[in-house]
């Protein structure tokens, strides 16, 4: 067994992990909640945004602007996508909507594997200036990119949670949650309140990638299938609560990185969301066994 | 008339089946034939070992039909099974000289077991909480495999041996040793893997799980019992898959863990989907989409990334305007283009407004 001095750099690291995943989890319990759509290709968004900024930081365009970029694609890529199916798709259950993000993830995945080609060999690797400047704590070297990190996802959440209980855009997509038709009777404009979901949950997408990139690895495939990690919290939430989602996150980023020293569990560590996934989610599922939500009558 | 005669005497009917059944029934044994006899002469050895592949992946695309078209339930986990199935064949394969299909059995029935041990939890589940589950279990098996190794000849209960130098290649049965003789292995293993999904449609279980796709309420009120029919379909589903999983571990000789990523189960699902989830032919079109076309692609030198893409596309597709995937859809648009040709040869231009008419009324 490590000495607990081992552990505590991968306390930070599991930390600013969680973070993210925290910020990629209210993003997607957002989405979920609006309109219904468990936005699987949010990862390759990230991803694709993220090649976007380094393409262009490599062409020589300031990093900031590079940075906004990413963003701006998150936005862009999902907001159009929501504005095409979402409401083709809206009377379908949530299982067909998940679905064909699959679609979606594969465009995008494809798109990325043909425009940045990896057979090249040559390792991409986006750095933020906040990599090289942090302070100590203890004996651990903490970069500020990684308060960054946990800083977005607590901040976000905290954000993300007022404004859907004090907004009227935010009261109208809990509304809209509860059920479609009956909000949209109330004199609710549906499809605006859903094309702002669709925005910001691109922009929380685009954010998480261009963090993620930095922090795991600038990889079209590691960033594209990371989302499935941050699904591990989102399930445990049962995707509606925000909190649950970001406690969560937070407890799969830790365990994660801490299970690194140890040399015995240390290959096994990437099964953590899985399995803390499949754990809750059985847990919680034999409350409600028969319990039908109205979508899927 | 023919209506009337079958009204009157159904039993007979059964017994004699009509005229376009014959027909269908002379045409599939034709192709099949062809399959086994005349396409490993056509073909050169890569595209020989291409089919091969998409004999076992028609296996598993018909194996992920079941479970999607039949009874309604969404697994994203299908490629973890194969592999599974694929590692259990692979250990038995090394340990012992059993015959081949013995062997294939075994894999299927472990495989099974597995599938039940999952199954047995997650079915509490449904909808889309299964379908993210299976997804999860997949990732971990996929870690867990990335470990352990496929076995590869060397000693203990996993059977690998890190330090090997000469690794020995997974034995084929002796009777199909050469790459067209295990083609044709491979496909009456699917034939036969076909079969028992035919059977299981056409009777009682069939009848169950077409009942709870439609409403799972409403089977349980007509006393089905749902949680038996939907379990029994995660069974044969992981059965077949194993199988094919066994068949797969022959036909390549050498298995790594690297070649059964989760994303492949995404894929697959794309593909399946596209094909058409509800008539076996779906799942063979859906094979062929997943194997073949990349080895035809890698062989006029396109990236196979423009066929992700297009899986992505026609995701979109079948789900927004064709539900029945390829295998429904191409048939009926050759046939209308038939018609319209046909009203186009006989009456020219001035009809063409009538035709029009006619066609928006059949519309799908």
């Amino acid at each position: 067994m490590p000495s607990w001095q081992d552990f505590q750099p991968f306390i930070v690291s599991g930390l600013a992990l969680g973070g993210v995943y925290a910020l990629s989890g209210v993003g997607l319990v957002v989405l979920y909640r609006a309109t219904g759509v468990l936005n699987l290709a949010f990862g390759a968004i990230g991803a694709m945004g993220a090649l976007i900024a380094w393409s262009l930081i490599q062409a020589g365009v300031p990093g900031w602007i590079s940075w906004l970029a990413c963003v701006a694609f998150g936005g862009a890529v999902t907001l159009g996508y929501g504005i095409i199916f979402g409401p083709a798709l809206a009377k379908r259950d949530p299982l067909v909507k998940a679905v064909a993000t699959i679609g979606l993830t594969l465009i995008l995945y494809g798109l990325m594997d043909l425009l940045w080609t990896t057979s090249g060999g040559q390792a991409r690797s986006l750095t933020l200036p906040t990599d090289n400047s942090g302070f100590m704590v203890g004996q651990v070297q903490v970069t500020w990119t990684q308060v960054i990190a946990l800083a977005a996802g607590v901040v976000l959440t905290v954000a993300t949670g007022a404004f859907l209980r004090f907004t009227k855009l935010g009261t109208a997509m809990r509304a809209m949650a509860n059920d479609r038709e009956i909000t949209a009777t109330l004199g609710v404009p549906v499809r605006r309140v859903e094309a702002a979901a669709w925005l910001g949950s691109g922009v929380l997408a685009g954010l998480a990638g261009l963090l993620l990139a930095d922090l795991v690895a600038l990889d079209a495939t590691t960033l594209t299938f990371l989302v499935i990690s941050s699904l591990a919290a989102v399930l445990i939430a049962r995707l509606r609560s925000i909190t649950v989602t970001f406690v969560a996150a937070i407890v799969v980023g830790l365990l994660h990185d801490l299970l690194t020293p140890i040399t015995s569990l240390t290959n096994y560590r990437d099964m953590t969301p899985f399995v803390i996934a499949a754990i809750g989610l059985l847990v919680l599922s034999r409350h409600q066994v028969m319990a039908q939500s109205r979508e899927e009558a | 008339m023919r209506a009337t005669l079958e009204r009157v005497s159904p039993a007979r009917a059964r017994r004699a089946p009509s005229r376009p059944q014959l027909t269908r029934a002379g045409v599939i044994v034709v192709l099949l034939l062809f399959v086994l006899f005349g396409l490993p002469q056509l073909l050169s050895l890569y595209y020989i070992d291409t089919m091969t592949q998409v004999a076992v992946y028609s296996m598993v695309a018909v194996a992920l039909g079941v479970l999607v078209g039949r009874v309604g339930l969404v697994s994203l986990g299908q490629v973890a099974v194969l592999a599974i199935g694929a590692w259990v064949a692979a250990r038995l394969l090394f340990a012992t000289t059993q015959p081949y299909p013995l062997i294939l059995l075994e894999a299927g029935l472990i495989t099974m077991v597995a599938g039940l041990l999952i199954g047995l939890p997650a079915l509490r589940l449904r909808g889309l909480y299964l379908a993210l589950i299976t997804l999860m279990l997949a990732g971990a098996i996929t870690v867990v495999l990335a470990t352990v190794n496929f076995p590869n000849g060397g000693h203990g209960f996993l059977g690998y041996n890190g330090s090997l130098v000469h690794i020995p290649p997974i034995r084929r049965p002796s009777i199909a040793a050469s790459d067209p003789a295990y083609f044709r292995y491979s496909v009456v293993v699917a034939i036969l893997m076909f079969a028992l999904v035919l059977a299981h449609i056409k009777t009682k279980p069939g009848r169950a799980w077409a009942a709870i796709r439609q409403s799972e309420p409403a089977a349980l009120a007509a006393g089905i019992n749902t949680w038996f029919y939907k379990l029994w379909a995660f069974a044969l589903a992981s059965f077949i898959t194993g199988v094919a999983g066994g068949v797969l571990a022959g036909a390549v000789h050498y298995l790594y863990s690297i070649g059964f990523p989760t994303q492949d189960s995404i894929t697959l699902l794309a593909v399946v989907l596209m094909g058409g989830v509800y008539s076996l032919w779906g799942a063979v079109v859906a094979a062929l989409l997943y194997q073949f076309l990349p080895s035809l692609l890698n062989n006029w030198g396109v990236s196979a990334d423009w066929l992700i893409i297009l899986f992505g596309v026609g995701v979109l597709q079948v789900l927004t305007t064709a539900p029945a995937g390829l295998a429904d859809q191409v048939p009926k648009d050759l046939a209308r283009l038939g018609r319209l040709l046909v009203r186009l040869v006989r009456h020219p231009a001035p009809s063409a407004a009538g035709a029009g008419a006619a066609d928006g009324g059949e519309g799908p």
